[in-house]
Formats: structure tokens, sequence, C-alpha cells
């Protein structure tokens, strides 16, 4: 019984001391504190700003009129008309548009032929020809969804002229001409607004890299400080393996606690993105998301000898997991072993769970397969990061031994040296 | 002559740390290679097809049914789900199962024969833009050839040829020329950009750390004595490694864009590749400012890993720089891979005369006066021991 109160009060103990050097190691080190409170605020913000106006509109297009009639003039205006493309320049010939295309003053290109009202007025079929520049997709889809819209709207209403001109009635007429109407409703965010689609993957990508690289620096720093050694309480041999890992959990999960809260309430409302999750469910969900990505950086910190090592080696990873993850780039498009991979991430369940959440109002139910995940994770890297401190702390350990006996050897060579100088001096 | 051994004094000693400091030489060689065959493996169908949606259909009826299929047909959408109420869509929709729900309301077969238009509605989720744009193009274009071919029947009826119903129920046709990404792949278009974004962030690391590591370790006055105190001679043997290095993995970069991925490469490959040398060559520049500010590997790290992941939202690739906000869109600017990736587009994808690329380079080419700004501060930092061992 005795050992085991004792035991508790010496890891109560080594707690205590863990949390306080880790918090003063990260609010006394600039690159530290750059890289874990100021990094995910100040990325969160530029990218919310870059997406700050959500929607691309006015796309610059050419027209190339051969017809110059003013039925072709009509086409031209129905075009025109959307909010997403901007009729900019009326070209002569399609030499000139190709021009105006390489010099990126135009993204598409409508090209009107000379027979046209003449076949529309003749009955027949009449072709125009629409060149959009696929090299930027966002303005292919604007400007191609404009010049569809009026082209169709052109048709029918042709169309629609032609059934009255033989006699139909209006209503028949209206149903012949578009029988089947498509209506199309954007859910969770009816504008399609770039940011509310981006953002929310990205803040949860932001805190599992600024987790993963912090945590490594921090890692890094114990191991050239042989912190390891230092700390360990008077009396004892050397720390325990359980105090240090759960002491730097907390110490992480409770600064990423206040960002989080500052990114989901104030930043969320400054930039207007979508609040449509139950907070308790949020909370429950970030709590797991924080200690899968915190567990994940201090297995992988054990790893570094050096605290700039982190950086430098997981730095470029942003971008690779941010599309492995799946909210942006759909993962039914990605092969099939890449996605088993990238289940290893926390970021692959926590950000497509985060944005149902958030963003569609899932319930807990609703995302349990991505929580069943994050609890997995948090087991495996746990073990990984008790099994990694822990070695880390006997070759501390061996280190410091073997320092020892360096320091020893050089010091009786050096004696002897001096001894040998003596006389001769 | 003399300059000449110097650099190449540095160069040696430099390969030495390469090969001394395993981070410094994964940043150069391994990571790069990973993270190439990372993007040529992502985007290897380069259009994702066969989403997931759910089809309610309260219709039950043959001309339901056919739509239905068809549908399914499409090359995007694939219909996983056929469910009975709205609520369940909804459902699966926050499981994350499907994308979009289609509604074909009761009546929807008496209503096309009885010449009243027929209404279909779409639910497509907005939480992912791509995905909806895709689903949307989809389905809209499924139901206008499904009404076209409703009204070739009706009118087929009414005693027109086909040839006549066609001209009839289409009047005006459009025929549809994509230039540049004929296919419209997002391969083509996204991995010609995250490849060099990787090389850029390599390339600031490496320079960040071939310079600011001899400061950390106090190495700084052994590194300018082996170019005979010429900071312009050390500097350059220093980085030449890091710089041949790069190279190499760009042409690694464009082999595997265009020969593995099979980006078009409409223009200039000179052009692009003399593209991609400047390109390098001003990211080290920046990192020379960047170190030569701070004198702080770390903080320089932190701050250069910073401003190059940055880049590639600020490049207007994915959203146009003419949608950002008017402030936002100067600070597009001050990031030479902008400049790249217009290069890019222009002489991979577009084929552009080569000459609209020059004043891309010429911008590229200018970010050289930052390095030349701190160089006199270097010097001192890289003389003065209290700049050194800061961890």
């Amino acid at each position: 019984m005795s050992k085991i109160t004792h035991t508790v009060k010496s890891h109560w103990r080594q707690l205590n001391i863990v949390m306080r050097n880790e918090y003063a190691h990260i609010f006394r080190d600039a690159g530290v504190i750059l890289i874990m409170v100021f990094a995910p605020l100040i990325y969160a913000t530029i990218y919310s700003l870059t997406y700050g106006s959500q929607v691309l509109r006015n796309v610059p297009i050419g027209v190339v009129d051969m017809s110059k009639t003013d039925t072709s003039r009509k086409l031209i205006e129905a075009i025109g008309m959307g909010p997403n493309t901007v009729i900019a320049y009326e070209l002569d010939d399609m030499i000139e548009a190709e021009r105006k295309f390489y010099e990126r003053d135009i993204y598409g290109i409508i090209y009107i032929p000379d027979n046209y009202e003449k076949m529309l007025l003749g009955g027949q079929m009449a072709t125009v020809s629409i060149c959009l520049d696929a090299s930027y997709m966002l303005m292919y889809r604007q400007a191609f969804q404009e010049m569809v819209a009026g082209i169709n709207t052109t048709g029918a209403m042709v169309e629609f002229q032609r059934l009255i001109a033989r006699g139909a009635e209006i209503p028949q007429a209206k149903a012949i001409t578009q029988p089947v109407i498509y209506q199309g409703h954007s859910l969770f965010n009816p504008y399609l607004g770039y940011g509310t689609f981006v953002m929310p993957p990205i803040i949860m990508l932001i805190i599992q890299q600024t987790l993963l690289i912090g945590i490594g620096m921090i890692g890094g720093t114990w191991r050239e400080q042989g912190l390891y050694g230092k700390l360990k309480p008077k009396g004892s041999k050397r720390l325990s393996t359980l105090p240090i890992v759960t002491g730097k959990a907390l110490v992480y999960a409770s600064i990423y606690a206040v960002s989080s809260f500052y990114l989901l309430n104030v930043h969320y409302r400054l930039f207007h993105y979508p609040m449509n999750g139950n907070a308790a469910t949020i909370a429950v969900f970030l709590a797991m998301y924080l200690f899968a990505c915190i567990f994940m950086g201090i297995a992988v910190s054990t790893l570094f000898r050096r605290r700039e090592t982190s950086l430098m080696l997981m730095l470029w990873s942003s971008i690779p997991l941010f599309l492995l993850s799946g909210a942006s780039y759909p993962a039914e498009a990605m092969p099939r072993w890449m996605v088993q991979l990238a289940s290893i991430f926390p970021s692959t369940h926590g950000a497509p769970g985060f944005v149902r959440i958030q963003t569609m109002g899932a319930s807990l139910a609703e995302v349990l397969p991505e929580i069943r995940a994050l609890g997995r994770l948090i087991v495996i890297y746990l073990g990984l990061s008790c099994i990694g401190i822990h070695f880390l702390v006997e070759t501390d350990l061996a280190d410091t031994i073997r320092d020892n006996w360096k320091k020893r050897i050089a010091s009786r060579k050096t004696a002897a040296r001096s001894a040998e100088d003596t006389p001769t001096n | 002559m003399r300059s000449l051994r110097n650099i190449y004094a540095v160069m040696r000693r430099e390969m030495r740390r390469i090969w001394a400091y395993k981070p410094y030489f994964m940043l150069l060689t391994v990571l790069p290679i990973v993270s190439f065959l990372f993007f040529t493996a992502i985007f290897e169908s380069g259009i994702p097809h066969n989403l997931p949606i759910a089809v309610l259909d309260e219709d039950h009826s043959v001309l339901s049914r056919k739509l239905t299929d068809m549908i399914d047909a499409a090359p995007e959408a694939e219909v996983r789900y056929e469910i009975t109420d709205i609520d369940e869509g909804e459902r699966l929709m926050r499981e994350g199962k499907v994308h979009a729900i289609v509604q074909i309301p009761s009546f929807f077969e008496k209503n096309i024969l009885s010449n009243t238009p027929a209404h279909v509605e779409g639910y497509i989720s907005g939480d992912n833009v791509l995905t909806n744009g895709l689903i949307s193009k989809d389905l809209l274009t499924t139901v206008t050839t499904f009404g076209t071919g409703v009204q070739l029947q009706i009118m087929m009826k009414q005693g027109l040829t086909e040839k006549q119903a066609m001209a009839q129920a289409m009047p005006v046709r459009f025929d549809k020329h994509v230039l540049f990404n004929p296919y419209t792949n997002y391969g083509y278009y996204l991995s010609p950009s995250f490849m060099p974004m990787m090389i850029m962030i390599f390339v600031v690391l490496a320079t960040v750390f071939a310079i600011g590591s001899e400061l950390r370790y106090s190495t700084a006055r052994e590194w300018i004595e082996a170019a005979e105190g010429s900071l312009f001679r050390a500097m350059t043997g220093k980085l030449l490694p890091v710089f041949m290095s790069m190279t190499l993995m760009a042409l690694l970069m464009f082999f595997l864009l265009f020969d593995v991925i099979n980006v078009p490469l409409n223009g200039s490959f000179t052009m692009l590749f003399v593209g991609c040398v400047v390109f390098i060559v001003s990211y080290m520049g920046i990192s020379i400012f960047i170190i030569g500010l701070t004198a702080d590997m770390r903080l320089a790290m932190s701050l250069g890993g910073g401003y190059s992941v940055m880049a590639f939202s600020l490049s207007g690739l994915t959203f146009p720089v003419m949608a950002m906000f008017k402030g936002i869109q100067l600070f597009s600017y001050i990031f030479p891979f902008t400049y790249f990736t217009d290069m890019i587009v222009d002489q991979a994808l577009r084929g552009a005369p080569a000459a609209y690329s020059i004043p891309d380079l010429c911008c590229m080419a200018a970010f050289q006066i930052l390095p030349l700004l701190v160089l006199p501060r270097l010097r001192r930092i890289a003389l003065d021991s209290s700049y050194w061992g800061k961890m």
C-alpha cells in the first residue's frame, strides 16, 4: 500500500516538474511561441483574408461576333447578364482573341459564326463555339456555367417563339420547351463560398501541423539539453515515463484549448463561417483530435535529436496532408493504398469529421467512424510515446554516464599533461 | 584562380557538413523525391469520378427509373443509395456517405406525358466546392439531356422528322473547346504547381540551415576563413551544393510531370527550365535575406517556412487573384512562386509564346536585390561571436 502511495506521490511531483518546465520552455523560446501560439492565429487570419471575398465574380470573357446581327446581340446580352462573367472585349477575330488570352485579359471566348441569324430564322440549328481555359479551374467553371446558361436561355426563347408562331398555346409551348425543370440547391454553403469550403479543414490542419512541429522542437530541446537527466527529482534515479508523457500532453492541450476556443468562436464569427455544430459535440470531437495530434507529436518528437529537425523534416508535409485529408480533393479520386496510408494521420479523420459536425451539424453518432479512428490513433500514439520516451530516458542515463567517463578521462589527461608541462616551464 | 580555389574549398567543406548532418542531407535528397512521388501518385486518375449520391424516387415510374439510370451512368456521379425519404438522405450526407440527394417527385411521369413541366430537385452539399461543382454540372447535363430526349419524342409524335425535331428542340447548340487542359484534369492543373512548391520549401529550409547552422554551432569564422575572408566566395561555395541538388530535383520534377503524369508541354521547355533556375535562386536570395536579418537560425526557419507555405494560397492558382480583396492582391506579388506558376501555366499548359514569360522572369530575378541588402550585415554577424550559439 505504502509503495503505491509513494509511486503516486512521486509521479505527481514529477508531473508538476515536467509541466512547469514545459510551459517555461514554450514561453521562453521565440521560435516555439511563434509556431505554437502565433502561427495558428496568423495562418488562420491570413488564409481567411485571402479567401475573404469567398466567390469569384466577373470573369472577363471575349466575344468574336462574326454575325453582327440583332439575334447575335441578344445572345451576347444573355451571356453577359449573369454575375459570374463580364463581356470585357468584343474582338474582330480569333487571332486577336488568342492574343488577349495570352495577355490574361480574358479567360474565355464565345465565337458566333456569320450564319448564326440565317440558321435561326430558317428554322435550323445554329452552332456557337465556346473556348474555355481550364488552366484555372475556378475561372473555367464560372465562365462555363454562365455561357451555357446564356446559350440555353436563348435557345429556349427561340424555340418558344417558333412554337407560338406555329400556333401553339403558351402553357403547352412552355411544357414542350422545358419538359423537365432541374433545380439545384447547395446545402450548408448556399453561395459556394471558397473560404467557407476550405477554411474549416485548413484550421484543423494548422492545429495538427503546428502541434507536430512545436512538440518536435521541444522534444529536440529536451534531448539537446539533457533535460531527461536534469529534471529528475532529488533522490530518484530518473524520471518516470508516464509523468513525462501526461505532463507534456496536458500542457499542449491547455495551450491548444485556448487557441481552438479563439478560432472556433471569435475567428469563426469574424469570417462568418457556418456554425451548425452542437457545442458539446464539437468539444468532445476536438478534444479527441487534439490528443491524437499531441500523442503523435510526442511519439515523433522522440526521434529528433535537435530542436530544428522537426521543422526541417515536417514542414513540407502540410500540403500533402491537406490533400490526404480528403476534405478538399475527394478521397474517391485517390488511389486506394494512399487512402489507407493516410489513416495514420489524425487530420485524415479530424478534418472531414469536424467539417461534418460544424458545417453540416452532424451528431456524434454520425461521425462515429471518425471518433473510433481517432480513439485508435490516441491509443497507438500514446503507446508509441511511452516507448519512445522510455528509451530516451534510458539513453539519457547512458549518455550521462558516458559523458562523465569522458570528462573524467579528459581531466586526467589534462592533469597528466600539466604535470608534464610544469617541469619544462 | 584563387577565387575558384576558395569556392571549391568551401564547397568541399559544405559537402562534408551535408553528409554529417542527416536532416540537412534529407532535405536535399530524400524528402524532395518522396514528395514528388506523392504528388505523382495522388493525382493518378486526375479526375474524381463516381462520387456517391442518393436518389429519392417518389414516382416509381419507368421514366423516373430511366432518369436514375442516366444519372448513375454520368461520369462523375454514382447512385449509391436509393432512399425513401429526405431525412434519410440528409443523414447519409451528415455521415459523409453521399455528396448529393436527387429528388424525383411524384407525378413525374404523369406530368411529362400530359405536357406539364415536371421538376427534379438536386440537393448538393456545399461543404466541398469542388465536388459540388462536378456533381451539379453532371446533374444539370443529365437532366437537360433527358428533357431533350422527351422533347424529341413529343415532336416526333407530332410528325416532325428527327432532324427537324432536333433543330426545334435545340435551336442554339454549342460546341465546347476546352483550351490548354482539355481533359479538365486536376492532376494536370495542380501537380505542376504543388511540385515547385515543394522545391521552394526545401530550398528555403536548406539555405537557411546552410548559413544559419554556422551561427548556431559557432563555426561561422571557420566558414569565412575557408574562403580566405571573402563572404561572396564563402556564400557561393556554400550554396552551390544546395543549388545543384535542387536543380537536379527540378529536372526530376519535370520528368515526372511531363513524362509520367503526362502534363501537356505546349510551350518552351528551355524557358520553363530557365524559369525554374531563376525561381530556385530567388528563393535562395530570400532565405539569405531572412537569415541575415534575424541572425537566428530557428527564427529564420520558422519565418521562412511560414512565408513559403503561404505562397500557394496567394498565388491565385486555386482561388484567383482577381477575386481577392484589393489589399490582399498586393500580397500575392511578394512571392516569386506567383510568377513561377504563371510561367508554368503559360509554358506548359497554354503554350504561350516564350515572350509572354519574360516579365515573370524579370520579376523573379528582381528578388536578388534582397540578399545584396543584407550582405554587409551578414559579414558582421559571421565574424562577431556574440551572434553565435543562439539555440
